[in-house]
């Protein structure tokens, strides 16, 4: 079949800004954006720079925007996009600066991963042999660390599109779904101790309350974390320990106020 | 055409009452009946899910189980209280220990629900079931030469595996196929499909703004005359927060935003003084005169 | 010049572990990886990872299975420190934070596993190298080890023989730097894109065997490349999971054809015995459009959906089938290097101030053929051991003191490449015909003409290498020069891959010749280890390690 891809180019050294390129070429009816991208790199323009690796959606690399959503190159089928040979646009993740082409500059993203004290805390030494841990706790924590770190969450978080918009520097928004679901792969691990301050960090200014409930980040996922749900969930444990100083938190505990009051329930 | 009707919370009937006044009008001129759900609890909103999740598929299952008692589909006029719904569902199908859990409870009030229910948005129940081709054929002043913007709300978009987007794959593009379908124009923006930030009011007010003003600045530049909206909610933000918004950016945006029932009402004939026009913060007056009223 | 007292090059499985135990020892110790840390190889490890930690289970059965599974090549006494520490090994992953899936008592879960007599394969679903890589990345936070992120390694620094450090090129600007170091530990994984199909990553291309080779370091075991039974059409690996949780692999008359091959553990087999035996049926022409079929139906939903859900949706991605109601057509690829960087059981290679752990490193703990969930283990408890004694090492060294010099020189052969005009021939095309050539005449089936056939075209390849440039001029992220440089990489380790498998005339594991079909230990019990020379390589042999097991007829 043929495929048409129009491409955000932009290369720091060349002084030359943004701009889109065209390509047209022949694919096989399987091709991924990523298989594509790559043929376009052989055959057509061997400059376009992009991040790439396992091919099968397990290291992360690949998040692009393709048709104004973020999502997988190598799991985005170009025939489900352009049945009828549609042009299919392809730009870098948002939300973050560009390094060239589509590569994107993640230092903000990891950062923000960071800053959620992303290891294992436990109180006291460990026991000889491992925790016991319920199988049902560790199924659901697998749902949580299936997150492949790849940026596509933050890509189209509404929250931090609308702060960086605002012009706010990076290192001063919204912690965002990646880091806050990583956040919570901890405080919903038994063998963690570190709850009290997890959940008081994560209550104040650009954490948890912060989310808009737009439900973007659950959209895009190419893993099924569903990020907001993580964060729903982090809500719901830091009211229950007692973080609802915040703002978010006391209008909350107000709402649910005025439902139990005039509920059957 | 019968439905139990689930008209919204405290929040609507108070902050944008004449969404209810229009839906009735509209499903009255249409012959779409609705059979009362007004005892019926608030479906959480998203908020009551951050605090207690189990209540709140509870206080919904009871609401389906009312639905089901009347043996009805249940309709609603909000997209979050749409979307809140299907997330619910959901996770009542795929879980029937948790369905059976909550029955438990249910049944202490003489309720039960039995896990089929059908609900639907009325802009879904217009396009799929009234069908638009009926539509046209009530609408007696076409909105012809309007420009409006579409406005979904998060709910009724995402996430997509609870909206039966699979299924109903025309839900995606439903309130664009509406619009046309009463004369206008839909005008294509990015926003359509985006966050209004109602959900931040009171907690970051700053970014709730920015939001309204990010789409309906955008609406404007692309020449809407109008937004329109199925969402209560979203209504209060983009018309409530729009002088804010307006201040935020050192601007005035002037954009109109109207209800789904108010559009669908001046297309069906209503006059705009039942229309509850005068209840927004932004005025309509635009819109009226372009429409020749 | 920037220095550090342990440069690890990679950050997979392995090389951050090796710096998180020398972090833990005190010394200062940096990694310096061409992509970021959670993007490695390591993550599209699926099934699992061994140790004997079941009262029923024990270390020497772990062992003897690895002993029979190498085909007898396996040295034993690194073969039993390996089976040996794995539980400690594992129990640490688990102290660590590890979300290891749980027997109904709480403990740790174990798997069956091809070419193992008993379930000791530990898992996370069907993603345990990417929960391990993340977890080791994120201990690594929080040790606060310095990571050089996309910088590329081009070569070593070597002074009177012993290694003091390396080059490389921060991939963002382009810019060259000279890493000086008091010992280097080489953990850049495997070499699979040297074959075509294979299941590794793109970035899987030997650049720390081929580093080190050029360096002086020994090559040993280079011939064994292992085959893994189950790849879909495009090479993505399909976990031998799928076969520990019950899976059938049937040919195209729906047999469970495996009773012919190994009667015993069937589908279980060692990964050699099951790929030559599906390739076998394909060829003889009960293949299914070249495919075999591995079948889940009876597993049930449920059981799917829980413990093999990656697969799940790879097959429905890639192959367009629901392995709910349909099997799933696969085929034999490349996946794995037993061979490479000859370490001792410190990890400490033949050269001075080089380590190496992982899969780039060859201890050896596979000899002929690995088991699979063996490769994870390697990765810590290497990783670990490697670590350890590279600190210990630093202590014996004075610091490095690297001359500008050398960045200048390497900056000039990058030029140089740079600067060749373009032809019509091509880095992409070079590779593709290189990895084509491996995989029919240095793969599953081998005889003495094919692999004459192998060198002579890439001998032909090399002196087109030399000639070849990039379109893309640019320094700042330039990818084609990294393809260029990685290429370089391949042809060397392909070049000595088919002459180490040309020189053993014999079959073992996962070296199957036509024309020698039979195992020969009274010959070939032993490895060919394989050092650079400018004239051609030399090859050189070093024992086999027996401690407790004397070979054996392998039958599964």
């Amino acid at each position: 079949m043929q495929a048409k891809l129009r491409v955000r180019r932009f290369d720091p050294e060349s002084g030359d800004g943004v701009h889109y390129q065209s390509y047209v070429l022949e694919v096989p009816d399987y091709a991924t954006v990523l298989d594509i991208l790559l043929q376009i790199r052989e055959e057509l323009d061997d400059s376009l720079a992009l991040r790439c690796s396992c091919c099968s959606a397990i290291c992360g690399s690949c998040a692009m925007r393709i048709n104004g959503q973020a999502r997988l190159a190598c799991k985005t089928k170009a025939r489900d996009l352009a049945a009828d040979g549609e042009e299919i646009l392809v730009e870098p993740v948002g939300n973050m600066g560009v390094i060239k082409d589509l590569v994107a500059d993640m230092d903000s993203f990891w950062q923000k991963a960071r800053a959620v004290e992303p290891w294992l805390q436990p109180d006291g030494p460990p026991p000889e042999r491992e925790y016991l841990v319920p199988h049902e706790v560790m199924r659901a924590l697998t749902d949580v660390v299936a997150c492949i770190m790849c940026g596509a969450c933050v890509s189209d978080c509404t929250v931090l599109e609308t702060e960086l918009g605002l012009g706010k520097p990076p290192d001063q928004t919204f912690l965002g779904p990646a880091a806050l679901a990583k956040a919570y792969r901890y405080v919903g691990d038994p063998r963690d101790a570190a709850d009290a301050n997890r959940l008081a960090a994560l209550s104040r200014l650009e954490g948890i309350w912060d989310c808009t409930r737009c439900n973007f980040c659950v959209e895009v996922c190419p893993k099924g974390v569903a990020p907001m749900d993580q964060i729903l969930a982090l809500r719901r444990k830091a009211i229950e320990r007692g973080y609802d100083e915040y703002l978010g938190a006391r209008h909350t505990l107000e709402f649910e106020k005025t439902v139990r009051e005039s509920s059957w329930l | 055409m019968k439905f139990a009707y689930w008209p919204g919370c405290s929040v609507p009937r108070q902050g944008t009452p004449e969404l209810r006044i229009t839906a009735a009008a509209v499903c009255d001129k249409l012959g779409i009946e609705l059979e009362d759900l007004s005892l019926a609890p608030c479906t959480g909103s998203g908020i009551l899910q951050a605090r207690d999740l189990v209540y709140a598929d509870t206080l919904n299952a009871s609401t389906f189980a009312m639905a089901e008692d009347m043996g009805l589909p249940l309709m609603t006029i909000c997209s979050t209280c749409q979307g809140v719904f299907s997330q619910a569902q959901k996770r009542l199908k795929e879980k029937p220990d948790y369905l059976a859990q909550i029955n438990q409870t249910l049944e202490e009030q003489g309720m039960k629900y039995s896990g089929n229910v059908e609900v639907k948005h009325l802009l879904w129940v217009l396009v799929e079931d009234y069908g638009l081709g009926e539509l046209k054929k009530a609408v007696v002043r076409s909105l012809t030469g309007l420009r409006v913007a579409p406005f979904y709300g998060c709910y009724l978009l995402r996430p997509s595996a609870a909206l039966g987007f699979g299924e109903h794959p025309a839900r995606r593009t439903c309130l664009e196929s509406l619009i046309e379908a009463l004369g206008a124009d839909a005008v294509d923006f990015r926003g359509k499909t985006l966050c209004c930030g109602y959900p931040l009011v009171g907690v970051n007010d700053e970014n709730s703004a920015a939001m309204v003003g990010t789409h309906t600045l955008e609406a404007k530049e692309k020449g809407a005359d109008c937004m329109v909206t199925p969402c209560p909610l979203c209504h209060m933000n983009l018309d409530g927060v729009q002088p804010q918004a307006g201040e935020q950016r050192n601007t005035r945006i002037n954009m109109p935003v109207l209800h789904l029932t108010q559009l669908i009402g001046l297309a069906l004939g209503i006059d705009p003084p039942d229309l509850g026009f005068d209840r927004h913060a932004v005025q309509v007056k635009s819109v009226l005169e372009k429409l020749g009223l | 010049m920037l220095s550090h007292d342990v440069l690890v090059i990679g950050a997979g499985l392995a090389g951050m572990r090796a710096a998180l135990e020398a972090r833990r020892k005190g010394v200062d110790v940096a990694v310096l990886t061409k992509v970021h840390p959670v993007r490695s190889h390591s993550t599209q490890a699926q099934g699992g990872i061994n140790a004997a930690l079941g009262e029923d289970d024990s270390w020497e059965k772990h062992a003897f299975d690895t002993v029979k599974g190498s085909d007898y090549l396996g040295d034993q006494d690194s073969i039993e420190i390996f089976c040996r520490e794995a539980p400690g090994d594992i129990i640490e992953l688990e102290h660590m934070g590890t979300v290891f899936s749980r027997r109904e008592d709480g403990r740790i879960a174990q798997r069956p596993f091809g070419g193992a007599a008993f379930p000791r394969t530990c898992y996370i679903a069907d993603i345990t190298g990417q929960v391990l890589l993340h977890v080791l990345y994120e201990q690594l936070l929080q040790a606060g080890v310095r990571v050089y992120e996309e910088w590329f390694a081009t070569s070593l620094i070597m002074e009177d023989g012993a290694c003091r450090g390396a080059l490389a090129m921060e991939i963002r600007s382009g810019q060259l730097q000279a890493f000086g170091a008091k010992v280097v530990i080489m953990a850049t994984g495997g070499l699979g894109r040297v074959y075509e199909p294979s299941t590794n990553s793109l970035i899987s291309t030997g650049d720390g065997q081929a580093l080190a080779y050029r360096a002086g370091a020994g090559l040993m075991d280079m011939e064994f490349v292992q085959f893994h039974p189950t790849a879909l059409r495009n090479g993505i690996l399909v976990t031998e999971g799928a076969r520990g949780e019950g899976a059938y692999l049937l040919n195209s008359k729906g047999e469970r054809f495996m009773e012919k091959y190994a009667p015993k553990m069937m589908e279980l087999a060692s990964r050699d015995v099951v790929s030559r035996a599906e390739q076998t049926e394909i060829d003889e022409g009960r293949g299914v459009d070249g495919f075999i079929l591995l079948d889940l139906r009876h597993l049930g939903r449920e059981k799917i959906l829980e413990r093999l859900p990656q697969i799940h949706e790879l097959a429905l991605d890639i192959a367009g089938v629901d392995a709910i109601d349909e099997p799933i057509p696969i085929r034999p690829a490349m996946h794995y290097a037993m061979g490479g960087i000859k370490t001792d059981v410190h990890g400490a290679s033949l050269l001075p101030g080089l380590y190496a752990a992982g899969e780039c490193a060859c201890v050896t703990v596979h000899g002929a053929n690995r088991l699979g969930g063996n490769s994870l283990l390697e990765t810590v408890v290497f990783g670990r051991r490697t670590g350890a004694a590279a600190a210990e090492y630093v202590d014996r060294v004075s610091p490095a003191n690297v001359s500008e010099a050398l960045v200048s020189h390497e900056g000039d052969r990058i030029k140089t490449i740079l600067e060749r005009p373009d032809g019509r021939d091509s880095v992409a095309r070079i590779r593709m015909e290189m990895g084509q050539t491996m995989n029919q005449y240095v793969g599953m089936f081998r005889t003495e003409e094919g692999l004459q056939t192998a060198a002579a075209k890439l001998a032909e390849l090399k002196e087109r290498y030399k000639q070849v440039g990039v379109q893309d001029k640019s320094r700042v992220f330039n990818t084609s020069l990294l393809f260029h440089l990685e290429l370089g990489n391949m042809l060397d380790l392909a070049e000595a891959i088919a002459l180490a498998a040309s020189h053993r005339r014999e079959s073992r594991g996962a070296q199957f010749r036509r024309d020698f079909p039979q195992r020969d230990d009274e010959v070939w019990l032993k490895h060919i280890v394989i050092r650079y020379a400018p004239e051609g390589p030399g090859l050189d042999y070093s024992p086999v390690s027996i401690t407790r097991w004397q070979p054996e007829r392998r039958v599964y």
